[in-house]
Parts: C-alpha cells; sequence; structure tokens
C-alpha cells in the first residue's frame, strides 16, 4: 500500500499538552502523521488548510483547543468555519470533505486525541491516495525558455515614446499608489527589471488594459506584464497573492489529471441538460468563490450559472455540461503561472474534445477570453468555437418574438475588463441592456473603453490603493442615481461587494447589485 | 386556423399605404403559390384614389381548384401594414381568419387574437424600410403555412430588383424566424412555460 500523508496542524496550548502527554507514554503516533504545531488554530486559513492538499497530503486535521478555553478567544470558533469553508471546496473539486478534519481537546484528553488520530488514519486508508501530487507537476514554474528580450520584442515595448498617457489614465496611479506603466516600462528598458521596487509593481498592475487603449504606440502593457510575471514567478510583491494564494493553489492543484471535480452536482431540477450536445456549457470557477466567500460577502455568483442554462432551455438549447471541469487558467495565466496554466488548457481542451463538442458557451468573460483567445496564443488548438452567452443571447433576442417584463429598477452597468478588449464584445451587454425595461438606465462616469476596473484581477496586488479604487468607483455608480449596479464578472461581485461590506464604511457604500444574466432570465418572456 | 390543408379555398387581402409595397407582397404570394406549390392563384389590385399614401389592397386567392371569381369577399388571412387599412378590412376577416399586423403601425381594437410583427422597424434595422413587405410576407409563410417557404424564396428572388435578392431573402428569413418563434412562443405560453426562469 502506498503510503499516506497526514498533516496534523496542533495548537500549543490544549491538545499539544494531549499530544505530548501520548509521547510521554510511549504511545506509538501513526508514523503517516506528521505534527506541525502552530500558535493558534484561528491563525490557519483556508489558504493554509488547501496548501497541504495543494503539496500532496492525502489527509489534514486541524486540532485545537475546545470553545471557551481558546487562549486568544474565537480561535476555536474561526478554525471551526474556515474548515467547513475549505472542506466545501474539497466536495467540489472532487476531493471529497472527510478528507479535512477538525477537532478540539482539553490538555487532559489524551485517550480522545489518540483514538482521533487512528481513526483518522483509518478512514484515510480506507479511501484512494489523493490524485493531488507536489513537485514539477504543481509547482509554479517561470515561462519555459522565454527570455527578457523576447517578452520586450513581443510587445514593441520599444516603441514606447514615454508620453506618459498611460500613467495619466492608470487607475492605480489615479488612486493615489505610487506606481506607473510608463515607468515600469522605462525602468525595464533600462534594465532595472530586478530591483525590489519593479517587482514590487510587476505585480500590482491591474491589467485593466486602460493604458493600452491610449497608449499610442499600442504597447499593451497587460499581456507586457503578463509575461514578465512569467518571468519573475517566484518572486512577489512581498506580500503574496490575495487571500493567501488560495485560489492559485486551488487551480494548481485542479491540474491533477485524476481528479474528478463534482462541478455540476447540485443542479436544479428544472434544468434540461444533454450529455451528447454537441454545444457545452462551461461554468468556470464561480461556485467554489462562493463557498469561500460564504461567511464574508452574501454573492451568490453560482447563480449566474444556473440563469444561463435557463436562458439556454428558453431557447431550446439543452447543452451539454463537463462534470470534471477545470478552471479555465485565467488567474494562473495572469499571476506568473504559465506552466500550470497550461496544463489546465490541455486539460480542458481535451476533455471537450473527447465529447464532440463544436461549440462553447460560456457567462464567464475571463473563460471566454481565455479559451476564446489565449488558449490558442498559447499554442493550444482547440478545434471548437468559443462564445460568450451575451452574443448568443443577442442573436436569439434578436431573432425571437420575445419580449421582457417591465423591471423596477434604474441600472448602471460595471464592465468586465475582459470583455471590454474588444469593441465587439462591448457592444453586446449595452444592446441586451437596451433590450430591457428599466425605469432607467445610466452609463457611470468612466464607462466602456474607459471603465475603471473592480478593483483586483487574478487574485493578485490587492491594497489599500485598490480599495481606493474601488471606492471611487461604487461612489460613480451611486452618483448615477442608480439602485442597482449591473455587472458581467463574477470577480466584480466579489471585489466590489468586499470593499461595500467594509465595515468602518458602514453602510455609506451598500448598493444592490446583479448580474446582467440574472436579470435577463427573470424577465424574459415569450411575446 | 383556416389555412389551405382544411379548405380548398384561401383568401387573403394584403392592405396598408401606396408605397409600402404591398402590391409586391400580394404578387410574390400569387406566384409562390402558381410556381412554387402548383396551385392555383389569382391577384387582384386596388388603390384608393389617393393612390400615393392611401389605402392601397392586395387580394390573393389560392386554391386547388380552377378559381372562378378573383374578388375576395370574405378573407381568411388579413395583413395590415397601416391602421387605416385596418379599419377599412377588419370586419372582411372570417370568424376564424389570421390576423397580422406591424404592430408599430396598427393598433387593434382587440377583438380578436392576431400575430403582429414590428416588420417596418426591423426593415430598417436591416437598413432599408422599404422591405418591410418582405419581413411581413415572411411573417405571412410561417403563421399561415399558406405557401411552402421554398416557393416564396424562389418568388422572392424572381421578383425584386437585380441586385437586391440576397438582401430581400435575409429579410424574409427574418420575418419568417420571428414567425416560427411566435408559433412556438403560443405553445409554450400554452404549456406554461412563459419565462426563462421557473
Ligand atoms: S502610453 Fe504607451 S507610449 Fe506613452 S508612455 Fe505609456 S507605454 Fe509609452
Ligand atoms: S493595466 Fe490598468 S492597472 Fe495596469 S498599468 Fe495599465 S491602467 Fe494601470
Ligand atoms: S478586493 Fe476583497 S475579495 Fe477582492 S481580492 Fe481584495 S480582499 Fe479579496
Amino acid at each position: 500500500m502506498q503510503e499516506i500523508k497526514i498533516i496534523l496542524y496542533l495548537c500549543n496550548w490544549g491538545p499539544h499538552v494531549a499530544f505530548q502527554t501520548l509521547q510521554d507514554q510511549d504511545y506509538l503516533i501513526p508514523p503517516e502523521v506528521k505534527m506541525v504545531r502552530i500558535p493558534c488554530t484561528g491563525r490557519i486559513s483556508k489558504a493554509l488548510l488547501f496548501k497541504a492538499f495543494e503539496m500532496g497530503a492525502d489527509g489534514v486535521a486541524l486540532v485545537g483547543c475546545q470553545t471557551g478555553t481558546c487562549r486568544y478567544g474565537r480561535g476555536t470558533d474561526n478554525a471551526a468555519a474556515n474548515t467547513e469553508d475549505t472542506r466545501g471546496i474539497l466536495d467540489l473539486l472532487g476531493l471529497g470533505k472527510e478528507r479535512l478534519r477538525f477537532a478540539a481537546f482539553l490538555p487532559e484528553d489524551v485517550e480522545a486525541l489518540k483514538t482521533f488520530l487512528f481513526q483518522f488514519r483509518d478512514d484515510l486508508r480506507r479511501m484512494t491516495a489523493s490524485p493531488i501530487r507536489p513537485g514539477g507537476a504543481t509547482a509554479a514554474a517561470p515561462r519555459p525558455g522565454k527570455a527578457l528580450a523576447a517578452i520586450l520584442a513581443e510587445h514593441h515595448v520599444s516603441a514606447c515614446q514615454d508620453c506618459g498617457k498611460c500613467t495619466s489614465a492608470c487607475p492605480l496611479a489615479l488612486s493615489g499608489k505610487p506606481y506607473s506603466p510608463r515607468g515600469i516600462v522605462n525602468s525595464i528598458i533600462t534594465g532595472k527589471l530586478a530591483t525590489e521596487a519593479v517587482i514590487k509593481e510587476i505585480w500590482s498592475c491591474l491589467t485593466c488594459g486602460i493604458c493600452f487603449q491610449r497608449c499610442p504606440s499600442q504597447v499593451d502593457f497587460p499581456a507586457f506584464i503578463r509575461d514578465l510575471r512569467a518571468h519573475v514567478a517566484g518572486h512577489d510583491n512581498g506580500r503574496g497573492p490575495a487571500h493567501g494564494g488560495f485560489f492559485q493553489s486551488l487551480m494548481r492543484a485542479m491540474t491533477a489529471g485524476g481528479l474528478q471535480p463534482q462541478r455540476w452536482l447540485d443542479l436544479p431540477q428544472d434544468i434540461e441538460v444533454n450529455p451528447h450536445s454537441k454545444t457545452l456549457f462551461f461554468g468556470g470557477c464561480a461556485p467554489y468563490f462562493d463557498v469561500f466567500f460564504r461567511r464574508h460577502q452574501t454573492v451568490k455568483t453560482a447563480a449566474v450559472l444556473t440563469d444561463s442554462l435557463r436562458l439556454l432551455n428558453f431557447f431550446d438549447v439543452k447543452p451539454a455540461l463537463l462534470s470534471a471541469e477545470k478552471c479555465c487558467g485565467h488567474d494562473l495565466l495572469w499571476s506568473g503561472d504559465e506552466a500550470n496554466f497550461l496544463r489546465l488548457a490541455r486539460l480542458n481542451t481535451e476533455m471537450i474534445r473527447a465529447l464532440g463538442i463544436t461549440e462553447v458557451i460560456t457567462a464567464c468573460p475571463e473563460c471566454y477570453q481565455t479559451m476564446a483567445h489565449d488558449y490558442a496564443a498559447h499554442g493550444i488548438e482547440t478545434g471548437f468555437n468559443v462564445k460568450h452567452i451575451y452574443e448568443f443571447l443577442e442573436h436569439e433576442i434578436d431573432k425571437n418574438a420575445v419580449a421582457f417584463k417591465p423591471f423596477a429598477g434604474r441600472l448602471t452597468y460595471q464592465d468586465a475588463c475582459r470583455l471590454n478588449r474588444s469593441e465587439h464584445m462591448r457592444a453586446f451587454p449595452r444592446k441586451l441592456l437596451q433590450r430591457l425595461r428599466p425605469e432607467g438606465f445610466s452609463e457611470m462616469k468612466e464607462s466602456q473603453n474607459a471603465a475603471l476596473c473592480c478593483g483586483n484581477s487574478a487574485w493578485t496586488g490587492c491594497d489599500a490603493y485598490s480599495k481606493a479604487l474601488q471606492v471611487k468607483r461604487i461612489r460613480q455608480a451611486k452618483e448615477t442615481g442608480s439602485n442597482l449596479l449591473l455587472t458581467s464578472c463574477p470577480k466584480c461581485q466579489i471585489h466590489l461587494r468586499c470593499a461595500m461590506e467594509d465595515p468602518f464604511r458602514g453602510d455609506e457604500l451598500r448598493m444592490e447589485m446583479k448580474d446582467l444574466t440574472s436579470v435577463i432570465a427573470e424577465t424574459i418572456c415569450w411575446e | 386556423m383556416t389555412t389551405q390543408q382544411t379548405k380548398k379555398n384561401c383568401e387573403v387581402i394584403i392592405t396598408g399605404f401606396g408605397g409600402q409595397g404591398i402590391v409586391l407582397a400580394g404578387r410574390i404570394l400569387g406566384m409562390a403559390a402558381a410556381l412554387g406549390d402548383h396551385k392555383e392563384s389569382t391577384l387582384v389590385q386596388s388603390y384608393g384614389p389617393e393612390s400615393r399614401g392611401g389605402a392601397c389592397c392586395a387580394q390573393v386567392i389560392i386554391s386547388a381548384d380552377v378559381i372562378q371569381y378573383p374578388y375576395v369577399t370574405i378573407a381568411d388571412v388579413l395583413v395590415c401594414m397601416s391602421q387605416s387599412a385596418y379599419q377599412k378590412y377588419k370586419e372582411q376577416l372570417a370568424q376564424d381568419g389570421i390576423l397580422i399586423i406591424d404592430q408599430d403601425l396598427v393598433q387593434t381594437d382587440g377583438k380578436r387574437e392576431c400575430f403582429a410583427i414590428p416588420a417596418t422597424r426591423m426593415a430598417e434595422e436591416l437598413g432599408r424600410k422599404m422591405m418591410a413587405n418582405i419581413i411581413i410576407l415572411g411573417f405571412t409563410t410561417a403563421v399561415s403555412q399558406l405557401i411552402s417557404r421554398k416557393a416564396a424564396e424562389e418568388a422572392v428572388q424572381s421578383s425584386v430588383p437585380k441586385g437586391t435578392e440576397s438582401m430581400n431573402i435575409k429579410a424574409f428569413t427574418k420575418g419568417y424566424e420571428y414567425g416560427l418563434s411566435k408559433l412556438k412562443g403560443r405553445e409554450k405560453k400554452a404549456e406554461g412555460k412563459s419565462g426563462a426562469v421557473a
């Protein structure tokens, strides 16, 4: 039998005493258990719990003090909640929640701790080993063989005229951050890439693309940053990715071939799918986000997926679904892990091709941009067409005798950066908005190709300046006099909601948010 | 529905302003029935005294047998592209006849169900207001099933000015698909599925 690996995060205080007593009494701790002594279970974030699985653990136990005996007060409650959320993610991922357990013991609970450890070991032995294996297969690897000179040439960076249009439009610079895309370009051209300041800046960019829109020399700065990140992978901004790198870990874990995520288990009964269809609906990672944020935010981004499926059904399309669907790879691509992006892209492509799919429809702007453009740009021939649901909807609504129920709400709209890259895609949400019958619709002060970012991209570089940017954006939304902010991207919902729920600002920034697809699903009807 | 499937004879009135292409629509309808579907058909056209902008009317009869009298007294299908034409002809529609209107140009009295299409608006979106007649013809083909789609398309091709064939086929298809979707929508509503969310 292959040896299993169990990580035991053990609190220094109560249970460690019990653990030590076991050792003093010469009890044999199961040899599979690798103990990590920690000051408090409450500080073991979801990212740390999951990291163990990313690195190949078969089981993780978080063992702390009983409620009421936590030396720091709320540690135990935090730990229980983090465990619960991470277990939800393990289930979606197809790894199984039984692999992660939380338990609490008093210093004298020696027998109970012993039973717990043996029981956990025996349970894990009965399961198959985790398909996620550490090492080369999952660790972040630098861009294979792409030298700085090649990156500079590919993005015509030396065409920079030093005009500063990029910096004067960059939302990060405008929110007061000492940050300048022009400065980055200059430093790198003059050979200062390796300085700490420049590397920090590389990880700060939101890759929103406003600078590219403005640049007279067509320097595709976001793409340049993307490749630089792969080039300097391993050196981060000193703060690491947002949320302790949880999402990057999750996405890297998905590169394990044997993993069978359970993406579509709780699909509502009324939704019709057809496993033999040549059209596939690709969902994206929204369900994982909802589980991760369930205690902090009221986001329900997975509703966009069910609403999209209902709209497809409305127009008599019964799509296939990919039960073992993986992340499209967007966030890894944009946070410097090109090797694992490529693994995800290949896995998805192989699975989709094996079903004989000719068209993939998705409601996620990032999945759309990544699968429709970035797969091919990175040498992965998909052989299927990728369409955003807006394009599908606009076409069907235009052709069919459908109407919209009047909608009580004055709307404004947050552009998604990944749909905003082409005029063609930028137009679809607006065409659809015009078809709805809201009480009113007004654009924010900065919209379309000047639209402000929701404040984060690829879970990288979230800081006080991106927060300031979000506050500015939400104020712009409120200034339109609208009472409903429509979004297209699950991440816009998450990041903007995060700013709205800032406890120091009370209700000042609160505003109702909904996804455009959901509003269409709620109001569309046959004439 | 009274269509050619249940009755030997089908009598149609297409009406609107002068200049909307009413007579052309009637002629295409008749031609499609005769040349494509191999039936008998007749066309009688009448303009009001005010041939530009006044009421204009095309009467078409489609029949499996020889037609003895080409004037329509009671219509099985009435297509209206103007309010005044609707007022003038609405009483001539049979009890179980089909009423088809351009919804932006005609407001009905609401006494009977009708098939409505924004044909003129659609034609404007396609770039030519002139093609509203072809759009409404496509719509009529789908909802009344008076003539086959193939026959209708062939007749459109051979009747419109050279060089505009593909645009007119596009217009016809637009109306036809909209008509099919109307029928589908009615079915779905009857099943109690009017929206996307249960
Ligand atoms: S806008 Fe373009 S040309 Fe101008 S400074 Fe920025 S990168 Fe250089
Ligand atoms: S992509 Fe956006 S955040 Fe990054 S430099 Fe350009 S404007 Fe600034
Ligand atoms: S804005 Fe909030 S949700 Fe988004 S990355 Fe930053 S902390 Fe996380």
